[in-house]
């Protein structure tokens, strides 16, 4: 993230159990509402930062109780992004996107639809790994779709 | 921080209602399972879930309601979805929750259509 932005920025360091995506959800629409980003958006926003949250958690942080979720957020040039590290070594295997029609038809398993919120959602989504953090999803959402 | 729903069941002629009070989450499950047994065992072809405005539902809610309209659609039940804001009529339609469920906006609406 830039220094000259420092002022655009907020981060939120949250404990590795699901509910607290609540408080990064909550965080991001004040967040968006501040630059005057539409409704549908900021509830775009919140239902992505709650799913890279959740995903932190489960996947990249295994559950485990004293891993710890950072969500960072940047606003720049009419658009926010989005970084939600965790402790873990990131996706070998992403789930290829459901098929809903499979899951009801063949009894087939569920998941993967975190990923495929967020991917729809976002207008730009990077997996990294970074060596002093950990797995890190960043995520760019436009004031407009 | 587990979150629980409070489900009431009203009937409507053919249609069973499960009024669903609280968010939608992995938490939901048993909650959801046991109204769903509940409507069931009123013999019920028609379910309407009507959902809290407002309520938070997130990745592992939508599971739920999949597994819900799985068993419908084994059940050749028909199931319709009411109070859900615009953001999640998107999501529903992205997610594909709309081709095995009808979303309406209220219930007198709902109540109409399925009982046509």
């Amino acid at each position: 993230m830039s220094e000259n932005h420092a002022d655009r920025t907020v981060e939120i360091i949250l404990t590795n159990q699901i509910g607290y995506e609540r408080i990064a959800m909550a965080c991001s629409a004040s967040f968006a509402e501040m630059f005057g980003f539409p409704k549908d958006r900021i509830e775009d926003l919140k239902t992505i930062v709650a799913e890279a949250s959740i995903n932190a958690m489960q996947h990249g942080n295994k559950g485990r109780r004293d891993a710890k979720v950072t969500v960072s957020m940047i606003h720049r040039d009419d658009t926010i992004r989005v970084w939600v590290t965790d402790q873990g070594n990131g996706i070998k295997n992403r789930p290829p996107s459901p098929d809903i029609e499979k899951i009801i038809e063949s009894d087939e398993a569920l998941s993967g639809f975190g990923l495929f919120l967020i991917e729809q959602l976002a207008d730009q989504v990077e997996y990294k790994e970074n060596a002093e953090k950990g797995h890190v999803v960043e995520i760019a959402l436009k004031m407009k779709a | 921080m587990q979150n629980k729903n409070e489900i009431a069941l009203e009937k409507q002629g053919a249609v069973v209602i499960l009024k669903i009070q609280g968010d939608i989450t992995s938490f939901s499950e048993p909650f959801l399972n046991q109204a769903y047994k509940n409507a069931n065992d009123q013999g019920t072809q028609k379910i309407l879930l009507d959902l809290e405005e407002g309520a938070y539902i997130n990745s592992g809610g939508i599971a739920v309601l999949i597994q819900i309209l799985a068993q419908t659609k084994k059940n050749n039940q028909q199931i319709s979805i009411t109070g859900l804001s615009d953001h999640f009529k998107k999501i529903f339609n992205m997610v594909g929750i709309t081709k095995f469920a009808d979303i309406h906006n209220d219930v007198p609406g709902a109540i109409a259509a399925m009982s046509k």
